[in-house]
């Protein structure tokens, strides 16, 4: 299965990289949670899987996980469903398989999941874009395990799975037109979904983040003390482990939705120069893979997994500089999570498989 | 199959198009993400910094005990305790709202009084705490330091503050005063932070600057549930300066024991003639100046103020009284300074005497009289005909040598003038002329005349010196080390009487406790106690007709004022009580008081009150007990 000619065509500064922002990652957990904690050595743990994983997603060719790829869907939805069921319960939402070891949290591995099964639709297709009867597989595929997750409840993880469907979408040539359609229907849609289709505190969420100091004391509280956290951070930052603001608790859950605050006022816009600039990279250089690769379905592959890195990058950077409503997306690689961490080395595994494999057969 | 391959080119370019489509979209993402920091972390970094330190650092005053302050022989009198305020900083404030109903909620106290407080601090810069609760139970500080774990209430801190105890008996109430923070008018007038605790009544008030000590700081970090890290620094309070009083405190004790166990109210004054030194210095009733310590409630206060009884005022300097016969020492006095008499001039009464066409009336049918006689029997003839002789300004002169007219001196607040009336004083009061026989009354203490008992006991000091005596209540002050004693207030006239005045007067006084005079109930084997009895009306007689069955108490006022032993005295002072109809019922008192003053002198035990009949604290013998004979006089007085 694994030539060892591979090897060389294997992106080994974009594999460094990663692993680049994984470990600031562990440092600034260290930092977060007052020393070597109970989550500093959780992150650790889930590092070395989610390499041994990342190895196992990489050394099998990847058009054979694709093809395979409704085995690997129906068993999440299996899982997802099971966690319906059997899940643990933490902090009011149920998202976890209990696998004796450690807990499991199965929707992390729905966006990869989904991922490989939406390139194996459209790669399949061989008309420039796709019908109609493929868009609506395309959506259908994308809404179960989308409400499963959302029934757990976590929108966060749930929303996460719509750039991945976007995305790919878009890359499989749906014509500019629908996406001008979609946005029109977005825009009018709002008004209307304000009026029927939102719960109040839905709504106070949006408020919030228009006016946080309306609501000094939830969310907008939250929003103002990581502008605060960030912007007390300057240039060089307050030093490795003495920020106020996330040290003494003004920031809520630092060592997971606002990891990044913590880095930016620790290490100050320097850090914060360097960890975008990874993060960077390592989109730019998975773009090349996708750019690169031998086939179309290897190009959705790497970009349905990118997708959703992309979007919670994206979202969870802005909303530790308080520029976003408060949602509990964490940064992938960076933030705490073991299920994150294993599921988003497993992408990069199928990400590095799509490059390394581009002169294959 | 051509066109076939055509397309998948085709799809193959627009697959690379969108691709860097998206590799375009993400770096403008990543170019605006960078911008969002730069602003922040750069450009808006000074605004950020101090709200990150105003988040996690905060300053906490610490308050400066007041002064500790003794009596004469060192017996501590009031000092402070360590008591728990707990306030609201707004600065921390998420909802201040919530934080007020939650904090009413937990410590039970009255919401609505804690919006009001807060309400008035409004203005206020709002890292100051405003105190809500004083002197917190151990209940409510459990309670809101459990709160505070739960990550609620990040903006109540608790703080120990010392507070003031005064005596539990509310001893020399009126004197030692009481604190209280400071007005809107002491704020305004500047020195003070509003807020602080200063000196509102008594000696609290009159040496407040020294009293007061300087607060000092602690700034601390704190975490987002307002719990305390570490320290940052931190300034220490320094203590108030300690002040040692000329009061005798046992002496004190047994002046207000003479008042409960008589049963009267009114006020004394016991001074050291050599030194103005003030022994003793009461009013009664009073009030309980602990109540003041950790803020007066309203209810307490309104009724405090409505009393009719007036327990806020100091009778001893802010209480006017006619001074009755007692003012015949003045008269005595003056006359032969004056020389208008020698102690060997005698004046006939046959019950009275008749002067500008009007009888005035004697109490009794004495016949000859000089004057040290005339002092004993209290002669009403010998001292009209005295004071005709005088004439009124030369009464008012000498009673203000004497430190009876104009202010005592005395270092409190708020002393009120006696009056003496003059010639001067009148037409600038009424435009009127003065008529002689308005003289006549003067000259037994009626009319006009109208003194404070600290007054009465300064003229009695100074004639018992011989020499004009100024009062005072601090003999020195320290800062913990040695004490530094303050300099003696200096006589705003200084007079010297005549050696013949001085025992002429002396004797007379001395007769009237001793001899066939008024004062006996004062008298004590061995101690030649001088002292002279007076009644104040409090009406005159067409009033009483008028005024009957209004409720008030219309019964006459009773003095005695005192000097002992005859020969240079060693106490000098005066009993004033309400109603008590009869000077002589008013001697008891300073006779317990000056029995104290000899046993603690001499070492032996203190005396204990011995019930006095004929007072309204006299119950059928034997008494139960003091303590229920003394809360019997409310009942007795109305």
């Amino acid at each position: 299965m694994f030539e060892r000619r591979l090897s060389t065509h294997l992106d080994w500064s974009l594999l460094v990289a990663v692993l680049a922002i994984a470990i600031i990652g562990i440092v600034m957990i260290f930092s977060a949670t007052g020393g070597a904690s109970r989550e500093y050595w959780t992150q650790i743990y889930a590092v070395v899987l989610g390499l041994g994983a990342l190895v196992v997603c990489l050394v099998i060719d990847y058009r054979t996980l694709v093809d395979k790829a409704h085995w690997i869907y129906l068993a999440l939805v299996l899982a997802l469903l099971a966690v319906l069921l059997f899940g643990v319960v933490r902090g009011g939402s149920r998202r976890w398989l209990d696998l004796g070891v450690f807990n499991l949290q199965p929707s992390e591995f729905a966006k990869a999941g989904l991922a490989l099964i939406l390139a194996k639709l459209l790669g399949d297709v061989r008309r420039a874009s796709p019908s109609m009867q493929d868009l609506f597989l395309a959506v259908a595929l994308t809404a179960g395990p989308l409400l499963l997750i959302a029934n757990e409840p976590d929108l966060g993880t749930a929303v996460t799975l719509l750039p991945v469907l976007g995305v790919i979408v878009f890359a499989a040539g749906l014509p500019v037109r629908y996406l001008g359609i979609a946005a029109v229907v977005a825009v009018v849609s709002a008004p209307v979904a304000w009026m029927f289709a939102l719960q109040d505190y839905q709504k106070e969420r949006i408020v919030t983040f228009l006016a946080p100091e309306q609501d000094a004391r939830g969310a907008g509280y939250q929003q103002i003390q990581a502008r605060i956290t960030v912007g007390s951070g300057g240039v060089t930052g307050k030093g490795f482990m003495k920020g106020t603001q996330g040290q003494l608790r003004f920031l809520p859950v630092a060592h997971n939705d606002f990891i990044f605050s913590v880095l930016a006022e620790e290490q100050g816009f320097v850090g914060v120069v360097v960890a975008l600039g990874l993060y960077f990279f390592v989109i730019i250089r998975s773009l090349d893979a996708a750019r690169l690769s031998k086939d179309r379905v290897g190009a959705y592959l790497v970009l349905g997994v990118l997708a959703c890195f992309m979007f919670q990058v994206v979202y969870n950077i802005t909303m530790s500089a308080g520029l976003a409503p408060v949602k509990g997306l964490t940064l992938p690689l960076l933030s705490y999570g073991g299920s994150s961490m294993i599921a988003t080395l497993a992408g990069f595994g199928l990400i590095l498989n799509v490059r390394m494999r581009r002169f294959t057969n | 199959m051509r066109i076939g391959a055509f397309g998948v080119v085709e799809d193959r370019r627009r697959l690379q198009s969108r691709i860097t489509a998206l590799r375009v979209v993400i770096s403008v993402i990543f170019v605006l993400l960078l911008g969002g920091f730069w602003f922040f972390q750069v450009f808006q970094h000074a605004k950020f910094r101090e709200m990150a330190e105003n988040n996690h650092q905060r300053t906490l005053p610490l308050r400066a005990p007041r002064g500790v302050m003794f009596d004469r022989h060192g017996e501590v009198l009031v000092e402070n305790r360590a008591s728990f305020n707990i306030s609201i900083m707004r600065e921390h404030s998420r909802d201040l709202d919530r934080t007020m109903r939650l904090l009413a909620k937990v410590t039970g106290a009255d919401e609505a009084g804690m919006r009001e407080t807060v309400e008035r601090h409004r203005r206020e810069p709002s890292y100051r705490p405003i105190v809500v609760v004083q002197d917190a139970t151990l209940a409510q500080v459990a309670a809101v330091t459990a709160r505070r774990l739960d990550f609620e209430l990040p903006d109540v801190v608790v703080q120990q503050v010392p507070t003031r105890r005064y005596p539990a008996d509310a001893l020399g109430a009126h004197l030692l005063g009481y604190v209280g923070e400071a007005s809107e008018q002491q704020v305004a007038d500047g020195g003070v932070a509003t807020g602080t605790v200063m000196g509102q009544s008594g000696l609290e008030r009159t040496y407040n600057q020294i009293l007061m000590g300087t607060d000092g700081a602690r700034r601390v970090v704190v975490n987002s549930v307002g719990r305390e890290i570490r320290t940052l620094d931190e300034e220490a309070p320094t203590e108030g300066r300690r002040v040692q009083l000329t009061l005798d405190a046992s002496m004190q004790r047994a002046a207000e024991e003479g008042f409960r166990t008589t049963g009267y109210w009114g006020s004394a004054v016991v001074l050291e003639p050599a030194s103005g030194d003030v022994l003793t210095l009461v009013s009664l009733p009073a009030y309980d100046p602990n109540a003041f310590a950790a803020g007066i409630d309203k209810a307490t206060w309104q009724q405090l103020n409505t009393d009719e009884l007036r327990p806020l005022q100091n009778r001893a300097i802010q209480g006017r009284y006619s001074p009755g016969s007692t003012f015949k020492v003045v008269m005595a006095t003056a006359a032969l300074e004056e020389g208008v008499i020698t102690p060997e001039t005698k004046i006939f009464c046959a019950g009275g005497g008749t002067f500008y066409g009007r009888f005035f009336q004697c109490l009794g049918h004495h016949g000859w009289m000089d004057v040290r006689h005339a002092l004993e029997k209290s002669c009403n003839t010998f001292f009209y005909t005295v004071g005709n002789q005088l004439g009124v300004d030369r009464i008012h002169d000498w009673s203000e040598k004497l430190g009876l007219a104009t202010k005592s001196g005395v270092d409190l607040p708020n002393e009120v003038e006696s009056i003496i009336p003059s010639t001067a004083w009148k037409l600038q009061r009424t435009g009127e002329r003065w008529y002689p026989g308005e003289t006549i009354s003067v000259a037994i203490g009626q009319g006009q005349v109208s003194v404070t008992p600290m007054s009465m006991a300064v003229m009695m000091a100074s004639v018992a010196r011989g020499q004009r005596v100024t009062p005072r209540l601090v003999k020195a002050t320290s800062n913990g080390g040695t004490w530094e004693p303050v300099q003696n207030p200096t006589a705003a006239a200084p007079v010297t009487l005549k050696p013949d005045t001085v025992s002429a007067v002396h004797d007379g006084l001395w007769m009237a406790v001793n001899g066939a005079g008024t004062a006996v109930r004062a008298k004590i084997a061995g101690r030649d106690v001088a002292g002279k009895t007076g009644t104040a009306q409090v009406i005159s007689l067409q009033g009483r007709q008028r005024a009957r069955g209004n409720g008030k108490d219309l019964r006459d006022h009773g003095w005695f004022v005192f000097m002992v032993p005859k020969d240079n005295p060693e106490l000098a002072g005066v009993i004033f009580a309400e109603h008590s109809e009869h000077g002589y019922l008013a001697a008891p008192i300073a006779r317990h008081i000056i029995e104290t003053y000899y046993a603690r002198k001499e070492g032996r035990p203190l005396p204990v009150m011995p019930a006095v009949p004929g007072t309204p604290g006299f119950t059928a013998p034997p008494p139960p007990t003091r303590a229920v004979a003394g809360g019997d006089d409310e009942g007795g007085l109305r």
